[in-house]
């Protein structure tokens, strides 16, 4: 019995020994698998963050390996725009420069242009409209248009070709712009303007040189391809003549540094015009040398909002004016009837007005809705004295005074898109005396014209234009009445420099 | 003070305030510390304003109001000229009618062309219809650099707004950081608008920019699983992808490239012509084959020929500015294509 109960004891006592060991390695082995499962995990991230940084790098070098194969990667945007321009800017085939090159290198060249004026003209006068205008009272005796022989003076009935106007004009170097014009016609080829012209001075000057026409006023610096009608005002033709004022000489200008537009200008001319200052004929006397014509004008531009533009101008003049008279005269009280008497005047011309511009623009395409205003008014006061007559007995050293004015106003309107019509109301001669030197007075009646035109512009490069106006002339005969009807085709071809206001 | 004293000082003061009326009328424009920014259209003037900031006083010739083909050269623009620091100019010869007069006249030697007073913001713009071979006056009122409405693609807007932070940085080297700042804002708001602020902070804009070049945007969401995100202008006119649209005159063509549009019609028979009858019947064909839902057209063209189209075919006719100041929403450059892909999407 004891040996039994001490076997019982025995195993009983081994048994939870070894209940308790068992516990133990369980724990053991718990804990062992609990870090060995930590372990693997670091393990894991660890490989995992080495995969991320070799993919990384492996990326690096596929994208170097792209880009110098020509691939791009496809969130690169310089590479993107890059191509994307290398597409836009296509070199034409064969020997072509590419687009680029090309302007690049045609933009050393001046840009060129050819104007054609041409129009076809009727009147119902009986003798021409240009004869008329020659002989209208104070303005008459006109010398000049026979002898130069201008394109531009004879107004024939039918077909006239005004002239050609050949434009080239570009920047000459960083200090000077320069253009030349010339006016090719029938009767030969002329320069209507060459002109050097700074554009760098500083405090708002320019100076410009050479052969042009003078900026006084708004028609005169106008070429006529310009003008809102097809022909210019009575008053500047029978003024100035066909040309205007176109003078060789100098011109200084200035900017005024007022908030507005202030722009006061002075030219020093020759003095070519004859109708104006220049001198004809034999030396009787002694010449006077130029520059015999001072110009100047101020034109100032009140800043106005959006759509208006107005500008005012004043100018005045004065020159050396001399003139010869070869008369065939039977009328003039003193002389022998149906002889021939010369005299020679000299003294001054001066002539001074007025001019205004206001411009509206619509907005609207194509001109419609546009509209402007125009008009100025110009006065001329010729002083000469008698110099010498070859009637005996001729009050020499007397003044012929010859005193005249007239004024133009003109409106323009776009009434329908690529279309305009146009009114011009002009006078002349409201002043118009003559004093002769041996005191006797003429005042003569005054001249006015009213002009309407429509025109079409298929572009802006192209213009056709139906002008009828109707005059009321008073000449040395009396009134007398014309009717005019223009037809005007204008066109230009090539780069022609944008218009002033 | 005596009153002897008393009165020639009231005296002296009251010739000097009157000299004072005077003075500054006569006096020359003092070089404000401010840059003085002229630009010729009122796009570029938005976009100079964001990158300039407080350091330049901006203003611009044209209003958006007018078509900036045709402007005159007035007194008011030349002095707005005279006294500019710099002159910037869309280029590609849009302004060629009136810029050249504006800047001789102006007297301003600073800002002529090729100065560095003188910046074309064309320079290294995305072109569209550069021309490949000779370009003649028979069709039309054709550019010959390619087609000047290039502010109207926002990758565009983006370049133009390089170029003139460039040319800032050179003028006011001082000044270059706020430059670069303003530069970053302005371009940060415009990728937000074009992208929606969800992709622009997933992807940055730069890169969004470059996967929309590369066709592969659309590719990134669904891979993303982020369909929903896309936002923006881009997102507008997502689903209206290839669809055409009819225009006026030939500006919008960089806003339908863009935004994956076609122009399906004209209504200008050639550009800078008026549209005719006989052209106005083809077009109004081409709208019913084509499916033409929207005829664009800017606000101071006539809206007669988009009216005759739309009634005849059940299109709409949407009239919306291309430059800013052309509707009064379309206040800066960002608001502007907002109006119109507002205008379209709404339309298409």
């Amino acid at each position: 019995m004891k040996s039994i109960r001490a076997v019982a004891l025995t195993v009983f006592v081994s048994g939870l020994a070894m209940a308790v060991q068992a516990q133990t390695s369980t724990d053991q082995l718990t804990n062992e698998i609990r870090s060995l499962r930590q372990q693997m995990e670091e393990q894991r991230k660890l490989f995992e963050e080495r995969i991320r940084q070799l993919e990384a790098k492996l990326d690096k070098i596929e994208g170097v390996e792209a880009r110098a194969t020509g691939e791009t990667a496809p969130d690169d945007l310089a590479a993107a725009l890059t191509r994307l321009r290398g597409d836009s800017v296509v070199a034409a085939p064969g020997r072509t420069l590419p687009e680029g090159l090309k302007t690049a290198v045609r933009s050393m060249n001046p840009d060129t242009s050819v104007i054609v004026d041409t129009f076809y003209h009727y009147d119902d006068s009986e003798e021409g409209i240009a004869h008329m205008l020659e002989e209208v009272a104070g303005f008459g005796h006109a010398h000049g248009d026979d002898d130069h022989g201008h394109g531009h003076s004879h107004l024939e009935e039918g077909f006239n070709l005004r002239h050609l106007e050949l434009h080239l004009s570009g920047a000459i170097d960083p200090y000077f712009r320069g253009w030349a014009i010339g006016a090719i016609s029938e009767e030969g080829a002329e320069i209507e303007e060459a002109v050097i012209q700074t554009s760098s001075l500083p405090w708002g000057l320019q100076v410009q040189g050479g052969k042009f026409f003078s900026n006084f006023g708004r028609i005169n610096a106008q070429h006529s391809h310009e003008w809102d009608f097809a022909d210019q005002p009575l008053i500047y033709k029978l003024t100035l003549g066909d040309h205007g004022l176109n003078e060789k000489g100098v011109q200084a200008s200035w900017l005024a540094p007022l908030p507005f537009q202030a722009l006061v200008g002075v030219e020093a001319f020759h003095g070519d015009n004859e109708m104006v200052s220049q001198y004809h004929g034999e030396e009787e006397f002694s010449e006077h040398g130029g520059p015999r014509l001072w110009v100047g004008w101020l034109k100032v531009g009140p800043n106005l909002p959006e759509k208006h533009g107005l500008q005012l101008g004043l100018f005045g003049a004065r020159g050396i004016h001399q003139e010869e008279h070869d008369e065939i005269t039977g009328d003039t009280p003193g002389t022998p009837p149906d002889g021939e008497t010369d005299h020679w005047l000299d003294g001054h011309t001066r002539f001074w007005g007025a001019d205004v511009v206001y411009k509206y623009d619509s907005g609207k395409e194509y001109g419609v809705g546009d509209v402007t205003v125009q008009g100025e008014y110009f006065r001329r006061r010729k002083e000469l004295d008698l110099v010498d007559h070859t009637i005996a007995g001729a009050p020499i050293g007397n003044d012929r005074i010859d005193d005249q004015d007239g004024y133009y106003v003109q409106a323009t309107y776009g009434f329908l898109p690529r279309w305009r019509c146009g009114v011009r109301w002009e006078q002349v001669g409201l002043t118009n005396d003559t004093r002769m030197p041996d005191g006797a007075r003429e005042d003569h009646d005054d001249s006015s014209r009213t002009s309407a035109m429509v025109e079409f512009l298929p572009s802006e490069f192209s213009r056709l234009r139906l002008q009828g106006s109707y005059g009321d002339y008073a000449t040395e005969d009396g009134k007398e009445d014309a009717w005019q009807v223009f037809v005007q085709w204008t066109m230009s071809l090539g780069i022609h420099g944008a218009h002033t206001f | 003070m005596s009153s002897e004293t008393r009165i020639s000082t009231s005296r002296a003061r009251r010739f000097v305030s009157r000299l004072g009326i005077l003075v500054p009328c006569i006096c020359l424009p003092l070089r404000a510390e401010r840059l003085n920014i002229v630009t010729t259209t009122s796009d570029l003037a938005s976009i100079a304003a964001a990158v300039a900031g407080d350091a330049a006083v901006v203003t611009s010739i044209a209003t958006g109001v007018q078509d900036p083909h045709f402007l005159q050269a007035k007194p008011s623009y030349i002095m707005k000229a005279r006294n500019a620091d710099l002159w910037i100019r869309i280029g590609m010869e849009l302004e060629i009618g009136w810029e050249q007069p504006i800047i001789d006249g102006a007297r301003n030697p600073g800002i002529r062309v090729g100065t560095s007073g003188h910046l074309d913001a064309s320079g290294n713009v995305i072109r569209l219809e550069v021309p490949t071979q000779r370009v003649t006056r028979e069709m039309g009122d054709v550019h010959p650099s390619g087609n000047p409405h290039y502010w109207l693609d926002p990758l565009n807007g983006r370049i133009m707004a390089q170029n003139v932070c460039e040319r800032l940085c050179k003028l006011m080297p001082g000044q270059a950081s706020v430059f670069r700042d303003n530069l970053r804002a302005f371009v940060g708001a415009l990728d937000t608008r074009m992208f929606g602020p969800v992709l622009v902070e997933k992807l940055g804009g730069d890169r969004a920019w470059a996967l929309l070049l590369n066709g592969q945007l659309d590719r990134q969401f669904t891979e993303a699983g982020s369909a929903g995100s896309a936002g923006g202008w881009y997102g507008a006119m997502r689903a209206h992808r290839g669809k055409g649209i009819a225009t006026y005159h030939r500006s919008w063509n960089y806003l339908t490239s863009r935004f994956g549009l076609s122009i399906a019609a004209e209504l200008e028979p050639k550009p800078g012509i008026p549209p005719s009858a006989t052209h106005l019947a083809g077009v109004v064909k081409e709208v019913k084959n084509g499916g033409v839902k929207v005829i664009l057209i800017e606000p101071f063209y006539s809206r007669k020929s988009a009216d005759f189209v739309a009634s005849r075919t059940g299109a709409t006719a949407v009239v919306a500015a291309n430059s800013v100041g052309g509707s009064p929403e379309a206040s800066d450059y960002l608001s502007l294509i907002d109006l119109i892909v507002t205008r379209l999407s709404e339309a298409l």
